[in-house]
């Protein structure tokens, strides 16, 4: 038993696609932006250290999050699983999507109106809801990744 | 100090309502995701057997209630006890209630997702039954925690608090 959890774990790992699809994400949606600001600062010879709160201070992460959630939509779409499961899952994927993008979408229009704005709270909020966006859609490629094999 | 002068004093002191955010529950939401992906990787058999076996023995769901309804109330009032505000009744009753319904209806259509895909002749039906049970699962659990704060969060928006 122990012997065939091994191998089953040993297997997943080698042709676990996710784990490319995590690469992907935090390299080009965090990674990137911080060490593109990092080489302008540097190169203008400016004294600003720039960190991924500041990079994101105005909600910008829930941006991010929507983009990231129709991805998923997309792959979930294309899957064989049942209209059924497709369904609840895109549905919930989208929803966490929107509700992460209005936290971009707010602070913008309080920033654009003066309507009192506190970075602090859209950092947070953004913060906050792109975990729960990326947890989603990690497990959710995970579980792809797992019908793949099941339905061969 | 007079009764009248003690009066405003106390007024101001009474905790306000609580008003809830979407990003309050997120981030547990997302651990207790990221802790139901783990299990899948660390334990690719053993963990998807006993979801499967609960569902068979019809425990799943109550065990889902359960457990819900308590991440839901605990989280409700951590946050009020956070910001030091008054927990509404309205509020955790949608929390209580929401997920009953949530996780019962969809256990309606996962049972009905089983009979179309043993129906439909499909190869390999079995496992991608166990593999239907397992996303069901996951999903549900996602629901049932995250659609009452957002009809809350709905609910305050219509009466336009600040929040």
């Amino acid at each position: 038993m122990l012997a065939f959890e091994i191998f089953a774990l040993t297997a997943d790992w080698m042709a676990a696609k996710w784990l490319l699809w995590i690469a992907l994400y935090l390299i080009f949606g965090l990674f990137l932006p911080w060490a593109m600001t990092s080489a302008w600062t540097s190169q203008h010879g400016s004294p600003m250290k720039p960190d991924l709160k500041q990079l994101f201070q105005n909600g910008e992460l829930g941006l991010v999050s929507l983009m990231l959630s129709i991805s998923v939509i997309w792959d979930l779409q294309r899957s064989q699983y049942s209209s059924y499961t497709i369904a609840l899952g895109s549905v919930f994927l989208a929803l966490t999507g929107m509700m992460a993008g209005s936290v971009w979408i707010e602070s913008y229009c309080r920033r654009s109106t003066g309507i009192r704005f506190r970075p602090e709270r859209a950092w947070r909020d953004s913060r906050n809801l792109a975990l729960l966006v990326f947890s989603l859609a990690l497990v959710t490629e995970i579980l792809l990744d797992r019908f793949v094999k099941a339905a061969l | 100090m007079s009764a009248s002068a003690l009066a405003p004093a106390i007024a101001k002191e009474q905790p306000r309502n609580l008003a809830m955010r979407l990003a309050d529950p997120a981030a547990t939401l997302a651990y207790l995701s990221l802790l139901f992906g783990l299990l899948l990787v660390l334990f690719p058999v053993s963990f998807p057997r006993l979801i499967v076996e609960n569902w068979q023995n019809a425990r799943l769901t109550p065990i889902m209630i359960l457990f819900t309804v308590s991440v839901n109330l605990g989280l409700y009032l951590t946050v009020a006890h956070q910001r030091s505000a008054k927990p509404g009744i309205a509020a955790s009753a949608c929390l209580g209630s929401v997920p009953v319904f949530v996780l019962a209806g969809l256990n309606f259509v996962l049972q009905a997702t089983i009979v179309h895909t043993f129906s439909s002749s499909v190869p390999n039906a079995s496992l991608r039954v166990d593999e239907e049970i397992l996303a069901h699962t996951y999903f549900s659990m996602i629901a049932a925690i995250f659609a009452p704060f957002l009809i809350i969060r709905f609910t305050q928006q219509f009466k336009k608090t600040d929040a």
